[in-house]
């Protein structure tokens, strides 16, 4: 055997490694990215969808490039990689026909006066799905509700106090915070009854709701162009990131055959010295 | 052919000692014929240095070194250089891998008294090697230039302000302005390029040669010198090569395949290799909601919070450093290793091994009162583990070492 230990050493490496992830785990749970929405909602890229990512960059580009450069993305690179022909690509989605295709998407807004517009200059959001996270974007941009005491009207659950007005606002609806009457949860985790076996109702606040035909989509419309608007922003965020996974798999594969062979050749030249 | 070939290499070896060397360090070099996993990862140590080497030169190819630029060249490096992703992720995922053997190598140390007499000096050019890794490490994390590196390196920067008289000349001496900036980026590159590389490459040369010299230990602590063949061979040794580099050629596959599933799946590390608010580009107006180190130094780190003074908090994690050095005086058992040694080393190890770990854990967090009570605690027994280490492995009692591996 490759591990001649005693089984008190294995037994002292495998409480090393468990001590490890259990300290990696205890803080993933700490405090909430997402403030007074509580648990970000939970998002699952799919780099190989390419319709949702076309749709995604189409949604970017048309809502957000406007006061959001992607300044580290070229604009070929993302029509290619996203297999929109680059001839559609520049008719339909590259507004300023004086671009090229190895440009860099620098924005359209010059950052001084955007900054006296709006406060802030918007930030670049190349890298904001490795900073924030997608499930953050994901919540973030659904978790606008209308408050009047704001500068545009609204708030948002996720970023308290922030600085970006809802663009989407057509496309959702207004969105306000409303209470609901709902069930006390028993310790047991059901539903908390009374004697007569009456399940007790409780007023809490704090919930999003989207006032009927207000906007132009429905609840799960938008949350699908959301959805494609996340996924675009992970793949802009790691272009490479499809690739890297679909590489993965052949190169730990390779190094497991590596393993398997040096493991004979191993056990071939040890039978030399160990037959006693 | 063949036979010129044979001229060839005749007359090189005549003025080169290529087989001598070859036989004495590899072919005839005799090694303990029964070691365990945990005498892997010194080999695994190498195979890493080598891939932050070669990854390190074909990144510094790309990498722009100014405030302006080295921020945004990484980013290049990740999208526009073919196959630049794959370079710098094996440069970061090797970074977090390479202290994370170097951290099992050394607690083999521990384990199995590889520090006892005559490895002294292996111990302690290993000591020195670790050393040499954490600002290597350290001025490698500020190269980005994302949040992190920013406000990481402010917070280590200070702590040469805390100490008395030179502090705040110093400070300003290792940082080049008065507060981080492109000149800070570009010295720091220097030094984690060239003069760093130099003093480690040195080093591990000088660790080998030390331990050629005084031979290679067993976990059982047997003195394999004792008993030797007519030639003067170690009866319990088999030669390095192709023994031992067969045994570590399992190593490095097995280490390998974790090495790929890291990079290409978990590049991250779920935030401990590579930060996320790493991935926003220095800014010295905003500070990020909390500063943590990367994982390998958060214990030392915890220890630095611990005590309330900085240039208490400073001693004391300079000394948590600094004892590693003494430890081969500080053990004053006659047997090597932890099979053979009494209950007391026993618990000591455990602990220390626990509130090792504890205090790596409580650096990646916030600071709560719970939290502080802890790593007060943890930083007494990791001292306590050393400290009363004369006392402990002096007065207890030992088993039979045997004679034979």
């Amino acid at each position: 055997m490759i591990l001649e230990g005693t089984f008190k050493d294995k037994f002292l490496l495998l409480t090393f490694i468990i001590l490890f992830s259990y300290s990696a785990t205890a803080l993933s749970a700490e405090g909430g990215p997402c403030k007074d929405y509580g648990e970000c909602d939970e998002f699952k890229y799919s780099l190989n969808d390419f319709e949702s990512l076309q749709r995604g960059a189409s949604t970017y580009i048309n809502y957000c490039y406007g006061c959001h450069s992607l300044k580290y993305s070229r604009w070929g690179r993302v029509a290619s990689d996203l297999k929109i022909p680059e001839d559609i690509f520049f008719e339909n989605l590259v507004f300023d026909k004086s671009i090229k295709s190895g440009d860099l998407m620098i924005g359209a807004m010059p950052s001084e006066e955007s900054a006296n517009w709006f406060g802030v200059t918007p930030p670049d959001l190349t890298l904001v799905s490795r900073y924030k996270g997608d499930d953050w974007i994901y919540s973030y941009l659904r978790a606008y509700y209308e408050d009047s005491s704001k500068q545009y009207g609204v708030n948002n659950l996720v970023y308290p106090g922030t600085a970006m007005p809802n663009v989407l606002l057509e496309l959702q609806g207004n969105q306000r915070l409303v209470c609901k009457n709902i069930p006390v949860v028993a310790p047991n985790g059901g539903e908390k009854r009374d004697t007569n076996g009456n399940t007790i109702m409780q007023e809490k606040c704090g919930f999003l709701e989207v006032e009927n035909g207000t906007g132009k989509l429905t609840k799960e419309e938008f949350d699908s162009l959301i959805y494609d608007l996340t996924n675009f922003l992970v793949y802009v965020g790691e272009p490479i990131k499809a690739t890297r996974e679909r590489i993965g798999w052949y190169v730990v594969f390779y190094f497991l055959i590596f393993t398997a062979l040096s493991l004979l050749l191993y056990r071939e030249f040890h039978k030399d010295y160990n037959k006693n | 052919m063949s036979a010129i070939a044979g001229k060839f290499f005749n007359w090189v070896n005549d003025r080169l000692p290529i087989v001598n060397t070859f036989e004495r360090h590899l072919s005839k070099h005799p090694v303990p014929s029964k070691v365990n996993f945990w005498y892997l990862f010194g080999a695994l140590a190498a195979v890493t240095l080598i891939i932050q080497i070669v990854t390190g030169i074909w990144l510094i190819m790309p990498y722009s070194n100014t405030e302006e630029q080295a921020f945004s060249s990484i980013e290049y490096i990740m999208r526009d250089v073919d196959y630049g992703w794959v370079i710098r992720y094996m440069h970061t995922t090797g970074a977090s891998l390479f202290f994370a053997v170097v951290y099992l190598h050394m607690f083999r140390g521990l384990l199995y008294g590889s520090y006892q007499k005559p490895k002294e000096l292996v111990w302690i050019f290993g000591c020195t090697i670790y050393l040499a890794m954490m600002a290597e490490g350290f001025l490698g994390y500020v190269l980005p230039y994302g949040q992190m590196s920013y406000w990481g390196a402010q917070v280590i920067i200070s702590l040469f302000g805390a100490i008395p008289y030179i502090g705040e000349s110093l400070e300003l001496w290792v940082r080049g302005d008065y507060y981080i900036s492109g000149i800070t980026v570009s010295r720091f590159f220097a030094l984690h390029v060239v003069a760093l590389p130099l003093v480690l490459i040195a080093l591990v040369f000088l660790h080998l040669v030390a331990l050629h010299e005084v031979g290679a230990g067993n976990p059982e602590g047997v003195d394999i010198e004792k008993y030797l063949d007519e030639d003067g061979v170690p009866l319990d040794s088999v030669p390095f090569f192709p023994y031992k580099v067969l045994n570590a050629l399992v190593a490095i596959g097995v280490f390998m395949t974790v090495f790929s599933i890291i990079m290409f799946f978990f590049p991250e590390g779920g935030g401990y290799f590579i930060e996320m608010a790493n991935f926003q580009e220095a800014n010295p107006l905003v500070t990020p909601d909390h500063i943590a180190p990367v994982w390998y130094y958060a214990p030392f780190y915890t220890m630095l919070r611990a005590i309330p003074d900085p240039l208490g908090g400073l001693i004391v994690m300079a000394a948590a450093v600094a004892i590693f050095f003494v430890v081969p005086w500080l053990d004053r058992s006659k047997v090597a290793s932890i099979r053979y040694k009494g209950i007391f080393s026993k618990i000591a190890i455990t602990m220390f091994g626990v509130s090792f770990l504890t205090l790596g854990y409580l650096g990646t967090v916030g600071v709560t009162e719970v939290r502080k009570t802890m790593s007060v605690i943890c930083t007494v027994i990791y001292f306590a583990f050393f400290l009363l280490m004369p006392i402990y492995t002096k007065y207890e009692k030992t088993g039979v070492v045997p004679e034979r591996l």
